[in-house]
């Protein structure tokens, strides 16, 4: 009996390291469960504010190319939109004349991006939007130029984003404007790709990538990325798309949440 | 000891001044390892050294925030601290940048190995990517630190 206390001490140090794998395993293990996860989102939400001045630095930082940037983007959208009400105007009338049925609208939330994580190659972000402002899971989120995830987690005043980059995300889009419908899956940097595309399709270089209409959470026709190129295999009926995102990944400071609305 | 908790505030502000401010194509040099390692290599009590690891660990995988899986950075810093500290006074005298990068090496494999649903598994070559691009962006940064403040010296007097 006396020896135990023996071999403790001779292989405390081996012990101890066990006792720390063991405990990280069982954390690693149960990341699904709601303590893990209450856990984390209280603490995210706790320390936010060690976040506060590298954001405000970043935010500086970039102030005058981000402006320069969003100038030339306001102008080419500003004549984008004149056409394009011209089509809705079209399009309205054409709609109520067929009978279908109305369209939802939609709210997007702004969002500052609080945490991109100390893990490179970024899955996931923290936003300073939470339950307080009626954040929900499932919720896609969109920067400006196109979808970037959907929010996985939510606490009182900040939510988790799954990034498109994370290799577990899949989204159904559809390619405009033939309306090919697939599943959206990243490869890397700013890359996707869509599998098992039928050959008959009739798809080009540029042609651009949206959400589809048979996804739950994601409304339709959000912007996704553009085709850059086109696989086909000699053995298979199918063909691949690449396409490269319109958002970049990289550089993510404000972010919209897309919540069901009017 | 002293070593440990009068640099830790550093490296988080380190840390969250290379997340936040400094990514390298969405990579970020892991600070918090190379704190972990560097720390521990004076200590020379392993039953310590691990136990702050897995407490440095547990601080970042909950508060800096790690995007996937809590308790992987508890794990490589304890596996990482002990180790660390486990290096003789000549050893480390002699192979001291060798030691550490080869500590950094171990760690962010089994970062890349618990990332993504087990990339090693189902897609080897970003596993490799993600591994090479974040070791040698963490070594590079962890080799200017060590040059400039002489840290080697610092380190084995302690």
């Amino acid at each position: 009996m006396s020896k135990v206390p023996l071999i403790f001490k001779d292989y405390q140090e081996n012990i101890v390291l066990a006792l720390c794998v063991i405990i990280s395993c069982i954390f690693i293990f149960n990341n699904d469960s709601n303590f893990i996860k209450n856990t984390k989102s209280k603490s995210v939400d706790t320390f936010s504010f060690l976040y506060t001045p590298f954001n405000w630095l970043d935010n500086q930082l970039f102030l005058n190319k981000k402006l320069e940037v969003l100038s030339s983007e306001n102008l080419k959208l500003n004549l984008e939109n004149q056409v394009l009400k011209v089509h809705e105007t079209e399009n309205k009338r054409y709609r109520e004349f067929l009978n279908f049925k109305k369209r939802d609208n939609y709210i997007f939330m702004g969002a500052d991006v609080i945490s991109k994580g100390v893990s490179s190659n970024m899955s996931s972000v923290v936003i300073d939007r939470g339950l307080e402002d009626f954040v929900k899971i499932n919720s896609p989120v969109l920067s400006s130029r196109g979808v970037v995830g959907k929010i996985t987690s939510v606490s009182a005043n900040s939510s988790e984003v799954q990034l498109i980059s994370d290799v577990n995300f899949r989204l159904s889009v559809k390619i405009v404007p033939d309306e090919v419908e697939g599943i959206l899956r990243w490869i890397r940097d700013d890359i996707c790709e869509i599998n098992e595309i039928k050959k008959i399709s009739d798809i080009e270089i540029g042609d651009v990538v949206v959400t589809s209409n048979l996804s739950i959470y994601f409304p339709p026709n959000l912007p996704i990325g553009e085709v850059i190129s086109i696989f086909e295999k000699s053995d298979s009926s199918n063909r691949t798309v690449r396409l490269k995102l319109f958002s970049d990944l990289t550089t993510l400071n404000q972010l919209f949440i897309v919540n069901e609305g009017i | 000891m002293g070593f440990y908790f009068k640099f830790f505030p550093l490296a988080v502000i380190i840390q969250l001044i290379f997340s936040e401010l400094l990514t390298f194509n969405g990579y970020q040099a892991n600070i918090m390892l190379l704190f972990v390692i560097l720390s521990s290599m004076p200590l020379g009590n392993a039953t310590q050294s691990t136990f702050l690891g897995f407490f440095v660990g547990i601080f970042t995988d909950f508060i800096l925030f790690s995007g996937t899986y809590v308790g992987v950075s508890s794990l490589v810093f304890s596996i990482c601290g002990f180790w660390a500290s486990k290096v003789s006074y000549n050893f480390a005298f002699r192979n001291f940048d060798f030691y550490w990068i080869s500590l950094v090496h171990l760690g962010i494999a089994i970062y890349s190995l618990f990332r993504y649903d087990y990339f090693f598994f189902n897609n080897f070559g970003l596993f490799i990517a993600n591994w090479f691009f974040v070791t040698y962006f963490t070594c590079f940064i962890g080799l200017v630190i060590v040059k400039v403040f002489s840290l080697k010296e610092v380190l084995i007097d302690a």
